[in-house]
């Protein structure tokens, strides 16, 4: 049988997360939007460690909030609705978390997951991308030679959420470039290593923020116990976390496009032309209504895919797909949100044009739409 | 893709041992259903699941990895061979008539690329 009831601790902590995204995100959201340079602010990263959100998957024996799946989709969409460029800061905990969360050793959990958790006001990395290497993960360069009882990493990493302000970053890393795949290694790096240097910080249309930069290492030692997982199982790790990862960016999706949709409705029903509001025209209530169609959808292929999680089942394509429909979704609602505001929505005075801004990058990130697209075709 | 690939390998390294998934499913401490759906690939792999499995069968940890990845990346793009044989097998199910068609499609494509 199929059910969409919320269980009552997912309702509970729907209600939780939709109050703290009122309160603590949604007043802040447009003042950081507005920053001449990226707004990273780090009272944002405590209101996060006082609602203990930084570690929301985190098992709670190690201080987490410990939810399911299904539980960290609803509550991305309520932050997600409040502001896609402070989500960040907590997702890149949210992806490191997963990571570690499944591939690491007992020590590696209590040492690292912990930090993410309660009051600690730490934030966390996935350091995958480089020039030469992000939909082809194989690509990539940094290298990881050991060295005794350590690893020297030598690499440059590019767009990294959260880049020099993480406590730690995944960082992926090859033995042997020539091994393609089979070379890939996982490994924690403190954010304070010496050699580990920030490099540029980009200057991005949306998620403004969200702090992204060049992360360089130079000669940084990272001790063997350090390595996640076995060696060389960098590409499944890295596959694994990403796709219990992506039904977050389908809720946030659907969080974005629910707060699109709320304000052109609103509107709609308020801005009168010709002596009546304009919702009374077909040509806006039928705009109106297939954004709600299409958030319905993105929301149910969301939930799937993180039901699919929670039963410990194979969700890759089920994950790419909720993440390809829900970001793509969300590009066309708060267009459309944009369209129906007229020349309101396209000021900065209403906050539709930063959702725009700000969906695009989510058709970007965490493995492109045409990456997904091919991850899909494969599996048919 | 990942978990049908290392499933298939699985399936493969239990059959070189000569083990039922009854036999290797009791070693491991599985259920039979859920080694099923390991070699299924419909069940999620963890790297612990699949270095107990290793273990049990006596294979390093990259023999079920490795040619995953390949295989991953192989299942991206059709090698050419692939197009070729499913073009073979396609075009034996067409009647006559339309294999001359598309002999003379074919080359009117190779006279426009000249």
């Amino acid at each position: 049988m199929i059910g969409f009831d919320l269980t009552k601790e997912q309702l509970e902590c729907q209600k939780m997360a939709r109050e703290f995204a009122e309160k603590e995100i949604k007043p802040y959201a447009a003042e950081l939007d507005k920053r001449p340079e990226t707004a990273f602010d780090w009272n944002i990263v405590r209101r996060f460690a006082k609602a203990n959100l930084l570690g929301l998957n985190v098992p709670k024996e190690y201080g987490g909030l410990g939810v399911d799946m299904m539980t960290a989709v609803i509550v991305a969409e309520e932050i997600g609705a409040a502001c896609l460029g402070i989500m960040s800061a907590a997702a890149g905990n949210w992806l490191a978390t997963t990571c570690l969360k499944h591939v690491g050793t007992e020590n590696q959990k209590r040492r690292y997951l912990t930090r993410c958790c309660g009051g600690n006001a730490l934030l966390a990395a996935l350091a995958v991308t480089e020039a030469e290497a992000g939909s082809d993960m194989a690509g990539i360069k940094t290298l990881a030679v050991r060295n005794g009882d350590h690893y020297i990493l030598n690499g440059t990493k590019i767009f990294i959420t959260n880049a020099g302000l993480a406590n730690f970053y995944i960082v992926f890393a090859t033995s042997d470039p020539k091994k393609r795949h089979s070379g890939l290694n996982a490994f924690i790096v403190d954010g304070d290593s010496p050699g580990l240097t920030l490099g540029a910080v980009e200057d991005k249309i949306g998620l403004r923020a969200s702090q992204v930069g060049t992360l360089i290492f130079k000669d940084v030692k990272v001790p063997v116990e350090n390595l996640l997982g076995a060696e060389n199982t960098g590409f499944l790790i890295a596959m694994q976390t990403l796709d219990m990862s992506r039904p977050c960016l389908g809720g946030a999706g659907v969080g974005v496009s629910r707060a699109a949709y709320e304000i052109a409705l609103s509107y709609a029903r308020e801005r009168k032309q010709y002596g009546r509001p304009i919702i009374e025209n077909q040509a806006i209530s039928f705009m109106l209504a297939d954004m709600a169609i299409e958030i319905e959808a993105a929301r149910l292929l969301t939930w799937k895919a993180a039901w699919l999680i929670d039963q410990g089942m194979d969700s890759t394509k089920a994950s790419s797909m909720c993440k390809v429909f829900s970001t793509e979704m969300a590009e066309r609602v708060c267009s459309r949100a944009i369209q129906i505001l007229g020349a309101h929505g396209y000021t900065r005075d209403w906050p539709v044009e930063k959702y725009y801004r700000d969906a695009k990058a989510m058709a970007i990130y965490e493995g492109t739409n045409q990456i997904q697209r091919m991850i899909i075709a494969s599996m048919l | 893709m990942i978990y049908k690939n290392i499933g298939k390998m699985i399936q493969k390294a239990r059959e070189e041992a000569g083990l039922s998934q009854e036999e290797l499913s009791s070693r491991l401490g599985y259920t039979q259903a859920a080694l099923s759906n390991y070699e299924l690939g419909k069940r999620r792999l963890y790297l612990a699941n699949i270095e107990q499995i290793a273990n049990e069968l006596n294979k390093p940890l990259n023999y079920f990895l490795e040619d995953t990845a390949e295989t991953a990346k192989a299942g991206q793009e059709k090698t050419q061979d692939e197009i070729t044989s499913e073009i073979d097998k396609l075009l034996l199910e067409l009647p006559p008539e339309e294999r001359k068609n598309i002999l003379e499609y074919i080359q009117w494509r190779k006279e426009r690329l000249r």
